[in-house]
């Protein structure tokens, strides 16, 4: 690495000899330091303090009090018992977790519940219309695209949130969506086909 | 498990640094390496200062030079799916869609995939080695199949981005903003190599953050990508890559770079394999040539010599696909 | 000789059921054998179904175990006052503690505590912790100061019998004398060999990695334990908790109605269970021990590394002459079977009449193994059908001829050589190979290019799957025609519940919506043993039939006598009972008066003998390509096809997702999978999924076709069906080397085919010109 920089644009303002250019405060812009004045004061929770958060999750606003360092996945499952959302290695390594935050896919185990703020939050629970499976979960049980189950709903939240960006993804595109979620039992082959046929169903309107 | 720390929310950028000026403070943007080293007990924080809702660090926009600004927090996914990065940044936006996992790319940032922690499993695990202040390096007796080939001195660490070959590639800019103000360092400066601090990986000091990347215009006849080699299809860092850049005019390499991943405790440009390239057309002759340059006194160590003959093939596969 | 099939996955040979009535195989099905999305789907799929790590109870309290950071020390203090006196710390115990003076036997040899001042492998338990949170359990867990006299470690079993090598017990660190085998003459028969190949082998350490965290939450009820565990075998666990902390099983209820993955793993009860029935003893509180995903790395089991040398003598038509295979195996820090079956593929998978074998077990300091998916086979198939096929590459025979010469239809190790109940090699050879295109791709030009195409293919058999007694089942009839199916088996991803509701409607008539099954609870679901050993469904299955038929029995009954006919002339037929001579006499379940009065029909079935003098086996053989990249390593599995003979098939559905899902697990033992033990501290350097490589969506082949030989074996059970989980990730991992081998010319012998290894043999070849 940069062992060669002579070749360097001298007139992109690069100094030669300098390891760094500073180029002051400017940059970040006087913006920034002029909002500062009026900006709002940080807020802080403190240290091992549970502290009131609200969490909006599948469209309910749930107050709960929670410490800073709880995940998500932890305030989901053993405060608000959503147990449908599974711990795998809260480590974001496995997919277990998958939650749509904002409509995106991602792992509760690596979002603090204070991140969380002002998110909606959908995990497995919300899928469902009443005691009804939505497509994805339907499609899951009519391919048999699991064994044990237990990374299912990680699977599903996935899937779901895979097929919101992209209603009709190729196959390569859907073992691409669900490569960041684990599953032990190695249903992979049959996920990709609860996919296609979930893909299928949301096109014809089918299953809401 | 977590260990405990205070959460800070600031509203401001200039807030922010002023968080961070207390010891024991930490950045949290995405958060997911900050998490996973703070569960493997890597380091502590007593607070974490949560960057996330930054609006002047979000963002992907043209700047005055016709080249391009990304702030540090857009997410590895939104410069995956970028049109404009990957028709005119297309080595960046390769190594942005080659990291971890979907999810994780939903979720982790710019600015953290370039200032994530190493991936080192003693690093990581329960060692006290020299990168975490302990007397040694346990890689070089120990299991050292995915360490480094490059640079290695003390610590034999690999860089484990994939944004950041394709950024020292592209010739970016990395701002970084501080208590004294904000500076430009070249993407090639930003990174340490353990020969300078084997504590760090770059630049960034206590309270400094890395706000945004600025690209210059590609040249005409400008091509680049990525190609990674890993153990697995997802999670998984470079067993050794390549991210390259090249000039073409006329048929002939005006100019390229190659910059290699899992190969160094840094970004690893090889100017000597790209020197081979100018004047040459791009062919599997002048490819085989520039390989064979990129590992030139590659030092292995006891199981990784494997990397000399995988960064070789990467090398010619990336230059090759710009063909 | 016990029969190792049954031994080693099955507990003791069970009293014999005969006597119980053993129905008629079945002629044709109607239910059994189709495609029937599992009955339970919904709850998996909706995030309903309550897992054991789900359980929230009132009061409850977290548990963490503090575990030994070094792979061989004593502890000289555990020091917890620190930790006592923490925010919501409810419990601190350790070796010390009087409630926690509980002996843990890992082998009934060896006299070990809860928590053992000697800790033999990382991860040993040390001490432990309830508090409010689990955060809070884990902050006091790390504040306990523990003093320990660290002491040397052997980590690689191919040191650990090294005159020099740490002691671990005090007996060595050879758990037993090596076991021996032989028949024939084989010296005889490598002299008779035209052809002789010698190759050693390797596989690395496999860890089960469930997706559920093992643990359980424990909860008392004055001096009355249940503990929700996830689990295998409710009754296993049951057994050993009760055993360990001295009370009566009536007093221990395990329950583990869904459970996330086992694969082996989860087939007994581990400390985690007594800790936290300890824990919630002294705190008087319901406590939920979970295992962190890096402790399940440690000390939850693993397929021990394997080494072995296979020499193989044939004939130039491919007879086998002589078979020879040494195998060396690592139990880790105690027995656990180290080296169990590693030769049993070299002694009972081809015919031939001289074989020599000697399988060793050795501790070394890491987590005690556990069964995991086919104990020993997948590595002994990994030598012995890389050796296949490198004698026929010597022979110049289709390694698929050579195989197909050399099949037999009995049990050549066991004593008197009984015969198998059925034999479907031949067919999943000869249909799979079709099937797969092997002779077409076999005869393809080869490419001398970067990237190259190879096939391969290897066959096995499993020891065991053809199940036996005991277990017992209960149907209940409701007077509305609907059922209840009480067993205590635990469905470990399988789709037992599904198969069995199956067995119900198939002889009930009752659709599967109105088909409820209870299971896996030992207060109030029937005899079972664990599920493991692909024996659950030719277990449970003859036992469900049976209890079913019982029930069908008192239902004719009841309609003869309404119907005035006899019940031998009275059929079901969907939700009546019909004359067999004319249709038009029939009566509504749900209309019998006799039946409202009863209120429930109540059937039981016992599981009866297997057949004597015989062997029930399931066999294998899989087919594969692959694309190897010669300037990166990168190996990718293009296509698979597994042809399986396990007998019936009873729900193609689920068989097809138990095929993919082996397959898959294969190809992480050939591709990715290895435990590293850091040689310089014996640490482990892998302890989570990132570094630990389980395969991922885009590491399995876009195709994976499961082709069954459905074929009912009338003399195994009732059901007529025999185990299929463990066989289809037999022969995996070998396919996978024999197709790089195919594709590359270099053969590797040891596991896993990464790109560091597999560039270090092609650099080896090059230099060698």
């Amino acid at each position: 690495m940069g062992k060669d920089d002579d070749d360097r644009d001298p007139s992109r303002g690069i100094s030669r000899r300098g390891f760094i250019t500073t180029v002051g405060a400017g940059a970040i812009g006087a913006a920034t330091i002029g909002r500062a004045v009026a900006a709002p004061p940080p807020e802080v929770v403190a240290h091992g303090e549970p502290a009131p958060l609200t969490l909006r999750v599948n469209g309910r606003a749930h107050r709960v009090l929670v410490e800073p360092r709880w995940t998500l996945l932890f305030v989901l499952r053993e405060q608000l018992g959503l147990t449908g959302t599974k711990v795998g290695c809260e480590r974001g390594e496995c997919g277990a977790c998958t939650v749509l935050i904002d409509g995106q896919p991602r792992y509760a185990c690596m979002t603090l519940a204070v991140e969380a703020k002002g998110c909606e939050i959908t995990t497995v629970e919300g899928l469902m219309h009443g005691e009804e499976l939505g497509p994805v979960q339907q499609a899951f049980v009519a391919e048999d695209a699991f064994q044990c189950g237990y990374c299912t709903p990680g699977q599903v939240m996935a899937a779901e949130g895979l097929l919101r960006a992209n209603p009709a993804p190729t196959p390569e595109q859907i073992r691409l969506g669900m490569s960041g979620n684990l599953c032990r039992c190695g249903a992979y082959d049959h996920i990709v086909r609860a996919v296609e046929r979930a893909a299928a169903v949301r096109r014809t309107g089918g299953g809401r | 498990m977590l260990p405990n720390f205070s959460y800070v929310r600031p509203a401001t950028l200039a807030a922010a640094i002023e968080q961070l000026a207390a010891a024991g403070s930490r950045v949290h943007a995405g958060g997911t390496d900050l998490l996973g080293c703070l569960r493997d007990e890597v380091f502590g924080a007593d607070k974490l200062v949560a960057i996330g809702g930054l609006a002047e660090l979000k963002g992907i926009a043209p700047s005055a030079d016709g080249g391009l600004r990304i702030g540090a927090l857009v997410t590895l996914a939104e410069i995956a799916a970028s049109r404009e990065i990957a028709s005119r940044y297309p080595a960046l936006a390769q190594g942005a869609a080659a990291a971890a996992s979907p999810q994780l790319r939903n979720q982790g940032t710019l600015g953290g995939n370039l200032c994530q922690r190493p991936r080192c499993w003693y690093f990581r695990g329960q060692f006290h080695c020299a990168r975490k202040g302990g007397e040694k390096c346990f890689a070089v007796e120990g299991e050292n199949q995915f360490h480094c080939v490059f640079g290695g001195e003390v610590c034999f660490i690999v860089h484990p981005s994939d944004t950041a070959p394709a950024l020292v590639a592209l010739d970016a800019l990395f701002r970084i903003a501080g208590p004294g103000g904000s500076r430009l360092v070249p993407a090639a400066k930003f990174f340490v190599l353990p020969g300078v601090d084997y504590t760090r990986e770059n630049v960034l000091r206590p309270g400094e953050i890395l706000t945004d990347v600025v690209l210059p215009a590609p040249p005409p006849g400008a091509r680049g990508g990525y190609r990674k080699v890993r153990a697995r299809g997802a999670w998984d860092f470079a067993l050794g890559g390549a991210a390259v850049t090249a000039e073409i005019a006329a048929g002939q390499v005006k100019q390229a770079r190659i910059v290699l991943s899992g190969a160094a405790p840094a970004p690893w440009r090889v100017p000597e394999a790209e020197r081979t390239l100018v004047g040459s057309p791009l062919d599997a002759a002048s490819v085989a040539r520039a390989a064979e340059a990129a590992v030139r006194g590659a030092q292995p160590l006891s199981a990784n010599a494997y990397k000399v003959d995988l960064l070789r093939g990467v090398v010619e596969e990336a230059l090759l696909a710009l063909v | 000789m016990k029969d190792p099939g049954t031994t080693l996955v099955e507990g003791a040979l069970p009293p014999s059921a005969a006597g119980a009535e053993q129905p008629e195989p079945w002629g044709k099905t109607t239910v059994v054998g189709t495609r029937q999305p599992r009955i339970d789907g919904y709850d998996r799929v909706s995030g309903k179904a309550v897992y054991p790590s789900d359980v929230i109870l009132p009061d409850m309290l977290f548990g963490a175990i503090l575990r030994c950071p070094h792979p061989h020390a004593t502890v000289k203090k555990a020091v917890t006052a620190k930790a006592e006196a923490m925010p919501g710390v409810r419990a601190v115990i350790s070796g010390a503690s009087p409630a926690a003076d509980v002996d843990w036997h890992y082998d009934p040899k060896l006299a070990t505590k809860l928590f053992d001042p000697r800790c033999r492998f990382e991860g040993e338990a040390v001490a432990a912790v309830a508090a409010e949170t689990p955060q809070q359990a884990w902050d006091a867990a790390r504040a306990i100061e523990v003093e320990y006299e660290v002491l040397p470690f052997v980590a690689d079993e191919r040191r650990a019998l090294d005159p020099a090598a740490p002691r671990i017990h005090d007996g060595g660190n050879r758990f037993d004398e090596p076991d021996r085998y032989r028949r024939g003459d084989p010296d005889a028969g490598f002299a008779a060999a035209d052809k002789v190949v010698e190759l050693s082998f390797h596989t690395a350490a496999e860890l089960h990695t469930p997706m559920e965290l093992h643990g359980c939450v424990a909860r008392w009820d004055g001096a009355r334990l249940t503990l929700w565990e996830s689990t295998q075998g409710v009754y296993p666990v049951q057994q050993r908790v009760a055993a360990t902390l001295d009370l009566p099983l009536s007093s221990v209820r395990v329950i583990g109605h869904y459970m996330g993955g086992g694969f082996g793993s989860k087939l007994q009860a581990d400390k985690y269970d007594i800790v936290a029935a300890v824990l919630a003893k002294v705190t008087a509180r319901p406590v939920k021990l979970f295992l962190t995903r890096e402790e399940t790395l440690l000390c939850v089991g693993n397929r021990p590394p394997s080494t072995m040398r296979v020499r193989i003598g044939a004939k130039k038509d491919g007879t086998l002459t002589a078979v020879e295979f040494t195998g060396l195996g690592a139990s880790g820090a105690y027995p656990a079977g180290g080296a169990a079956l590693l030769d049993w593929l070299a002694r009972d998978l081809y015919a031939c009449p001289n074989v020599r074998c000697e399988t060793t077990d050795v501790a070394i300091n890491a987590g005690p193994a556990r069964p995991f998916r086919a104990p020993g086979h997948p590595q002994g198939a990994w030598a012995l059908e890389q050796a296949i096929d490198a004698l026929a590459e010597a022979l110049a025979i289709d390694p698929l001829e050579l195989r197909l010469k050399n099949l037999t239809t009995v049990s050549q190790t066991r004593p008197g050589a009984p015969p198998f109940t059925s034999t479907g090699l031949r067919r999943c050879l000869v249909e799979g190979a079709a099937a797969f295109g092997w002779a077409q791709a076999r005869g393809r030009a080869r490419s001398e290019g970067v990237v190259r195409r190879g096939v391969g293919m290897a066959a096995g058999m499993w020891v065991a799957g053809g199940g036996g007694p005991p277990s017992t089942v209960v149907v209940k009839l409701f007077a509305d025609g609907s059922a209840n199916l009480n067993m205590g088996a635990s469905d470990i991803g399988t789709g037992t519940r599904t198969v069995m509701a199956m067995v119900v409607a198939e002889e009930l008539g009752t659709p599967l919506d109105r088909i409820q099954v209870e299971n896996a609870d030992t207060g109030t679901t029937q005899y079972a043993t664990a599920s493991g050993g692909s024996k659950t469904v030719p277990t449970e299955a003859p036992a469900v039939r049976a209890a079913a038929l019982a029930v069908k029995r008192q239902l004719l009954a009841i309609a003869g006598d309404e119907l005035k006919l006899p019940p031998s002339e009275l059929r079901i037929e969907g939700d009546a009972v019909v004359s067999v001579r004319d249709p038009k006499l029939k009566r509504k379940i749900a209309e019998m008066q006799g039946f409202r009065r009863r209120g429930v029909l109540v059937g039981v079935g016992v599981r009866g003998p297997n057949p004597e003098g015989k062997v029930v086996n399931p066999f294998a053989a899989q087919f594969c390509e692959v694309e190897v990249n010669t300037r990166t390593g990168e190996v990718r599995v293009l296509r698979f096809l597994s042809a399986n003979e396990s007998g019936r098939v009873m729900n193609r559905l689920t068989y097809d997702s138990q095929v993919i899902g082996g397959v898959t697990m294969g190809i992480g033992l050939a591709l990715t999978e290895e435990r590293v033990l850091d040689r310089q501290t014996g640490k482990m350097a892998n302890r989570n999924w990132h570094d630990y490589k389980i395969p991922t969506a885009l590491d399995v082949p876009t195709e994976i076709v499961s082709l069954p030989i459905d074929a009912p074996d009338a003399e195994a059970n009732s059901a007529g069906a025999k185990g299929l989980g463990e066989p289809v990730t037999i022969p995996t991992a070998a396919a996978v080397a024999n197709a790089v081998h195919d594709a590359v010319g270099v053969r590797v012998t040891e596991s896993p085919i990464s790109p560091m290894r597999l560039l270090g043999l092609l650099a080896e070849r090059r230099k060698r010109g």
